[in-house]
C-alpha cells in the first residue's frame, strides 16, 4: 500500500503527509528535541557534579600526600580543602574553598568569610540539595560528621538542632565562641525552583571522641541485630 | 492513475473529511492547553512551597536590626535577643560651628528576675568620636576609663566575675559600638549616657546632622507569621500545633504604643557661626527659638511620635553670608589643633562650561568565582557605564580570569559604534577558569598609553576580589597609578570588601558596592556623578610658617560636586602663627586659597575630631607596614591620648563596691539622691509632671509597660551564660549563604514532560492519520 502512495515528487513517508501534517509532525518534533534537550542539561548538570568528586578526591589525596596546592585542574577557579564524611549515612564529599560562582557545581564549598573547620568561630559549609547535600535532611541530632582537613587533621563533629532560615537572616556568626560546623543547603528538599530559604544544621567539634568509623560500624551492628 | 481514484473517491465524503480535520485539531490544542495548564500550575505550586515563611518570631532582634541606641538581652532563641523596655530618651546636640557634640542618655529597665548581663548597641554617623561613658545601674554611678582592648576586657570579665557592676565599651565597626553591662539586678533600671563628637554635614552651602532613631519595621503590629516545626525524625516540616501564636504575641512593640512609653526629647542648641537663614527638620515637627541671628535652640516638638526615619536638622546661612571658608583652632597639651574648611566654586564657567575629558580603562572580571548573578551584575554595570560615555571621551575595555585579554588595541573614542562593539562584547563574557588579577592591573595601569593633555585616567574595576595577592596588587597600584584614579566596583553578595576598599584609597578613588541586580541602576548611577564632576584634584595642603606635623586626610582626597575640603592640621606650639595654603586643580585650572592661622577662631573639641581622622588615616595605610602590632600601637597611643574609643581600644567602668546578693530586694532608685556634679541625668527621670493625665489612662499605660516588661522577660534566656553574652558582642557580622539549588530536577522535569506531551501528539497524530485512510479505504470500496 506505501508502495502505491509514494507517486508524487515527495519521496518516502512525507509523500503521504499533507501541508498541515507535515507542520504539526515538525512541530511534534521541535517539542520532543527540546525535551531531550532539557533532560540531557539537567543530567549533565548531576553528571559533572558527581564526576569531579572523583577529580576533586585524586587532588585532594596529592594534597594530603604533601604536595602544596594542587588544583584539581589548570582552570580551576577553587581548590579542595577538606573531605566531610557522615558515618551513618554513609556518605562523603570533597569541600571546595569559597562557595562563589561555579564551585559549588562541583562541591560542597566553605564559604570564604568563615573560618576553616576546627578553628575557633562557625565555619559553614554549604552545597546543593539535589546533589552532594542531598543527605543533609538525614542528619540526625547526635549524629557524628569526619572532617579530614588539608593538613590531614581528623576531626569530629557531633550535628546538633536543624533550623530553616533566610538565606540573608542565617544568624550565623562566624566568629560565635567555640569551635562549629554549620552545614547549609536549600529548603525544602523536594523543591524544584530556587528559593530564599535554607536548611541549616549545627555542629559542634567534639574533643577526643571514639573513633567515629569504629562506632558507626557498631551502629550498623546494632541496627542489624535489632532488625533481627 | 491512483491518485485520481483517490481524488474521486474522496469526493462523496469531501464534506466529511475537513470535519474530521478540524475535530483534531482542536482536541490538539486542547490536549496541548490542559499540559500548559498542568506545567503552570505545578510551577505555581513549586514556587509556594519555597516562598514560605522562615522562623521568624516577634519581638526577637538581632543587634544588625538596630537603628537606634538599644539595650539587648541574650534570648531564649540561640543568635537572637530581646529589647530591654526602653523608657526614655533624652538627646542633647551641641553644635558650635563644624562641630558637634552629642550626649544620649537612656533609661532602660532588666524585666526580669534574674540578675543578667545586656549589651547596649548604638549605631553612630561614621568617623564619630566616642570619648564619654557614664551608667547608673540601681543607684551606682560609674564613669567609664579609656584602656587598651584586651586589658579593658581583661578588667571586665574579672569584674563580672566578682559579682560587680561593670560596663564595657568597644567599637565593633566604625560605625557600630557596642556597650556590655554585667550583673544587672532584678528590676533595675540602668541609664546610660555616652558623648561623641563628629563634624557638621556640608554640601553645597547647607548644613545638616543626622541623628539615628529608626524603629525598625521589625514592630509590625500585626504580622502574618507562619512557624514552622521540624520532625526530628524525618526532617519535613509537620503542622504548627498552634497556627496563630505568633498573632498572640505579636502586637507589643507597636510603634504608636511604643511611643507613649518611650518618650524622646531632643534638643539641639545650633551655634552656626554665621548668621542663620532658614532652619527645618524634614522628618520631624520642631519647635525652633530663636536666641540671635547666629544662634537657635531646636526641640522636638511633645507628643511626636518618633518616625521611621533619622532625625534630621538642616540648615543654611541667611542669604548672601554662606560662608566659603572658616579655621577653627584649639590649644590642647600644647599643641594647637586647627580645623579648617573650604569650599572650592563650582558655580565657575571653567568647571560647568568644558567637563573634563575622560579616559576610562574598564577591567572585569569573568573568573569562575563569579558566575551565577554576580556575573550578570557585573555584565549590566559595565554595559550602563560604557552606554553613559560621551564621543569625545577616550575608553578600553580588559576582562580577566586566568587569562586576560584587552577589547580594543589602544584607548578609541567613545563613538557609538565603538561603544556598540564593546557592549556586545560585554554581554558575551561567561564566568569561568581561575582569577589572575595583577596582568589585567598591569595592562590597565602600565600599557594604555600617556594621559592625553587636561584628560583624566580613571581605572574601574568590577571584581568580587576573590584573590591572596592583595599585597602585590596594592604595590601595583601605588607604585604604577601616575595620574590615573583607581575606582572599585564590589560585585555580588559576598566580595572582598576589604581589599576593594582599600584599593580604591591607594588608587585615590572611591569603592562602590552593588550587592543585588536592583542596586545596579541606583550605585552605579552615583559613581557616573562622580566619576563625571570631579570639582577639583590633586589638592595639597602646606603650612607656610607654621610647623604642622600632621595633616588630615593624608593624601587629600579628589572633591566631587559641592563637597567641602575639610581638613584638620596638629601644629607644634601653641603659639597662633604661619599661614595655611591650599592648592589643588578644577578642570586644568589651577585654584589656591590662603588662611591666616592667627586669625582662626577658638573652638572646642578640634583635638578629638583630629585624633579620630588621625585613626583612620593610620588604619587606611595599614598595607604598606607589615608589622601589625607597630600598627596597632600606633592607633592605641592616639586614643588613649585623646580618650577615644577605637579597634583596640575601650572604655571600661568597674562599680568598687559588689553588688548586693540577689535576694535582696531592690529598692526604688527613679529619683536618686546626689547626683555627681556634671552629670545631668534629669531629663530622663522626668516622669512627665507638667500634663495632667488622667488617672485612668495612666493605670492604662502603667498597665502596658508592665505588659511589655513581662512579654520581654517571659522571652528572655532564663540564666545569663558568659557565651550569650559575648555572642552578643560580636554577633555584628552575619553569614549570607549562598544559593544551593541547582536547576537540573527543574530541567529533568520539564524535558520529561515535553517527551511526554511529543509522544501523545505523536499518537494523536497517527490516530488522526490512521482514521483519515480508513475513510478513504471505506469511500473507495463504496464506489466499487
Amino acid at each position: 500500500m506505501s508502495d502505491k502512495h509514494s507517486i508524487d515528487g515527495r519521496a518516502g513517508f512525507l509523500a503521504r503527509l499533507s501541508a498541515l501534517e507535515t507542520v504539526v509532525l515538525a512541530g511534534i518534533l521541535l517539542v520532543a528535541l527540546a525535551g531531550l534537550m532539557l533532560v540531557g542539561k539537567g543530567f549533565y548538570m548531576k553528571a559533572k557534579s558527581e564526576l569531579s568528586q572523583v577529580l576533586l578526591k585524586r587532588s585532594f589525596e596529592a594534597q594530603l600526600h604533601g604536595e602544596s596546592d594542587v588544583k584539581p585542574w589548570p582552570w580551576a577557579d577553587f581548590s579542595t580543602e577538606a573531605e566531610i564524611t557522615a558515618p551513618r549515612i554513609g556518605q562523603t564529599a570533597v569541600v571546595l574553598s569559597g562557595a562563589s560562582g561555579e564551585a559549588l557545581a562541583f562541591g560542597p564549598a566553605r564559604l570564604a568569610n568563615t573560618p576553616a573547620p576546627g578553628e575557633p568561630g562557625t565555619s559553614v559549609i554549604a552545597a546543593h540539595r539535589d546533589t552532594h547535600f542531598r543527605w543533609l535532611k538525614d542528619v540526625k541530632p547526635g549524629d557524628l560528621l569526619v572532617i579530614t582537613r588539608k593538613d590531614g587533621k581528623n576531626l569530629t563533629f557531633r550535628a546538633g538542632a536543624s533550623r530553616i532560615a533566610r538565606w540573608d537572616k542565617s544568624g550565623i556568626n562566624a566568629n560565635a565562641p567555640g569551635r562549629n560546623l554549620v552545614l547549609a543547603t536549600c529548603w525544602p528538599f523536594e523543591a524544584t525552583t530556587q528559593g530564599p530559604l535554607r536548611y541549616i544544621v549545627n555542629a559542634e567539634l567534639v574533643t577526643d571522641a571514639p573513633l567515629p568509623k569504629l562506632s558507626a560500624l557498631e551502629r550498623s551492628v546494632q541496627q542489624a541485630v535489632n532488625s533481627f | 492513475m491512483l491518485l485520481d481514484t483517490e481524488n474521486t473517491s474522496a469526493t462523496p465524503s469531501r464534506s466529511f473529511v475537513p470535519h474530521v480535520e478540524y475535530m483534531l485539531v482542536a482536541a490538539l490544542i486542547a490536549v496541548t492547553a490542559a499540559l500548559l495548564f498542568a506545567m503552570g500550575i505545578f510551577s505555581h505550586a513549586a514556587a509556594e512551597t519555597s516562598e514560605g515563611k522562615p522562623q521568624h518570631f516577634a519581638g526577637y532582634v538581632r543587634p544588625n536590626d538596630m537603628g537606634t541606641g538599644a539595650l539587648l538581652f541574650p534570648s531564649k532563641e540561640p543568635g537572637s535577643f530581646v529589647e530591654a523596655p526602653r523608657l526614655a530618651t533624652d538627646v542633647v546636640i551641641d553644635v558650635n560651628g563644624p562641630i558637634m557634640r552629642t550626649r544620649v542618655t537612656q533609661r532602660f529597665q532588666n524585666p526580669s528576675k534574674g540578675w543578667v548581663e545586656g549589651t547596649y548597641v548604638f549605631p553612630l554617623p561614621q568617623n564619630s568620636a566616642v570619648d564619654t561613658l557614664r551608667m547608673q545601674i540601681g543607684d551606682r554611678f560609674i564613669e567609664g576609663q579609656i584602656k587598651a582592648r584586651e586589658e579593658a576586657r581583661q578588667v571586665y570579665e574579672q569584674a563580672k566575675a566578682e559579682g560587680k557592676k561593670t560596663a564595657l565599651l568597644e567599637q565593633q565597626r566604625p560605625n557600630i559600638f557596642t556597650n556590655q553591662v554585667a550583673n544587672i539586678g532584678p528590676g533595675e533600671t540602668i541609664v546610660v549616657q555616652i558623648e561623641y563628637q563628629s563634624s557638621v554635614h556640608q554640601s553645597g552651602g547647607e548644613f545638616s546632622l543626622r541623628f539615628p532613631m529608626v524603629v525598625a519595621p521589625r514592630y509590625n503590629p500585626d504580622p502574618i507569621v507562619q512557624t514552622v516545626d521540624l520532625d526530628p525524625n524525618s526532617g519535613f516540616a509537620v503542622n504548627d500545633p498552634v497556627p496563630n501564636r505568633d498573632k498572640i504575641t505579636a502586637p507589643v512593640l507597636n510603634p504608636a504604643e511604643n511611643a507613649k512609653i518611650n518618650p524622646v526629647t531632643l534638643t539641639v542648641n545650633l551655634n552656626a557661626g554665621f548668621p542663620i537663614g532658614a532652619v527645618t527638620s524634614p522628618f520631624h515637627q520642631t519647635d525652633i527659638q530663636s536666641v540671635d541671628d547666629m544662634a537657635r535652640r531646636i526641640s522636638l516638638k511633645s507628643g511626636s511620635v518618633p518616625a521611621d526615619k533619622d532625625f534630621e536638622l538642616d540648615w543654611t546661612a541667611a542669604a548672601g553670608m554662606t560662608p566659603h571658608a572658616g579655621l577653627f583652632r584649639e590649644t590642647r597639651d600644647g599643641k594647637t589643633y586647627l580645623l579648617g574648611f573650604v569650599t572650592p566654586p563650582t558655580d565657575d564657567a571653567t568647571t560647568i562650561g568644558a567637563p573634563a575629558k575622560r579616559e576610562v580603562i574598564f577591567v572585569i572580571d569573568n573568573s569562575g568565582s563569579m558566575a551565577g548573578p554576580s556575573i550578570e551584575q557585573a555584565r549590566d554595570s559595565l554595559a550602563l557605564a560604557i552606554s553613559k560615555l560621551r564621543p569625545e571621551d577616550r575608553f578600553n575595555v580588559i576582562r580577566f580570569d586566568d587569562t586576560m585579554s584587552v577589547h580594543f588595541p589602544s584607548l578609541v573614542a567613545a563613538t557609538p559604534d565603538k561603544r556598540e562593539d564593546a557592549i556586545a562584547f560585554v554581554r558575551g563574557l561567561t564566568a569561568d577558569g581561575g582569577t589572575e588579577m595583577l596582568p589585567a592591573l598591569e595592562a590597565a595601569l602600565r600599557t594604555q598609553g600617556p594621559v592625553a593633555d587636561g584628560a583624566l585616567r580613571q581605572v574601574v574595576f568590577l571584581t568580587d576580589g576573590a584573590i591572596g595577592n592583595e599585597e602585590q596588587l596594592f604595590t601595583e597600584i601605588s607604585s604604577n597609578r601616575g595620574d590615573a584614579r583607581v575606582f572599585t566596583v564590589g560585585i555580588g553578595s559576598a566580595p572582598n570588601t576589604h581589599f576593594m576598599t582599600k584599593a580604591a584609597e591607594i588608587g585615590r578613588g572611591t569603592f562602590t558596592l552593588i550587592g543585588s541586580e536592583d542596586q545596579v541602576a541606583a550605585r552605579m548611577g552615583e559613581l557616573f556623578d562622580k566619576l563625571e564632576n570631579p570639582a577639583m584634584t590633586d589638592i595639597a595642603v602646606t603650612f607656610d610658617g607654621a610647623n604642622a606635623q600632621d595633616i588630615t586626610p593624608n593624601p587629600m582626597p579628589d572633591l566631587y560636586r559641592g563637597e567641602p575640603v575639610v581638613l584638620t592640621a596638629q601644629l607644634d606650639g601653641t603659639s597662633a602663627a604661619g599661614k595655611l595654603q591650599i592648592v589643588g586643580k578644577t578642570g586644568s585650572q589651577p585654584w589656591r586659597i590662603e588662611m591666616d592661622v592667627a586669625k582662626a577662631s577658638e573652638g572646642t573639641g578640634i583635638a578629638k575630631l583630629w585624633a579620630r581622622r588621625k585613626i583612620e588615616d593610620i588604619e587606611a595605610n595599614a598595607y604598606a607596614f607589615n608589622d601589625k602590632a607597630w600598627l596597632d600601637k600606633e592607633i592605641e597611643k592616639v586614643a588613649l591620648a585623646n580618650h577615644l574609643v577605637a579597634r583596640v581600644t575601650s572604655l571600661v567602668a568597674v562599680d568598687v563596691t559588689p553588688s548586693r546578693p540577689a535576694g535582696e530586694p531592690v529598692a526604688d532608685t527613679r529619683l536618686p539622691l546626689n547626683l555627681p556634679e556634671g552629670w545631668d541625668f534629669e531629663k530622663v527621670f522626668g516622669e512627665q509632671p507638667q500634663q495632667a493625665v488622667p488617672e485612668d489612662q495612666r493605670k492604662a499605660e502603667l498597665q502596658r509597660t508592665e505588659e511589655q516588661a513581662m512579654l520581654v522577660a517571659g522571652r528572655m534566656a532564663a540564666a545569663p551564660t558568659a557565651r550569650a553574652a559575648s555572642l552578643i558582642a560580636d554577633a555584628g557580622t552575619q553569614v549570607d549563604l549562598p544559593q544551593t539549588a541547582t536547576q537540573a530536577d527543574r530541567y529533568i522535569q520539564v524535558g520529561l514532560m515535553l517527551l511526554a506531551f511529543a509522544v501523545m501528539a505523536a499518537t494523536t497524530f497517527s490516530l488522526w492519520r490512521w482514521q483519515l485512510r480508513g475513510l478513504v479505504m471505506e469511500a473507495r470500496d463504496r464506489v466499487r
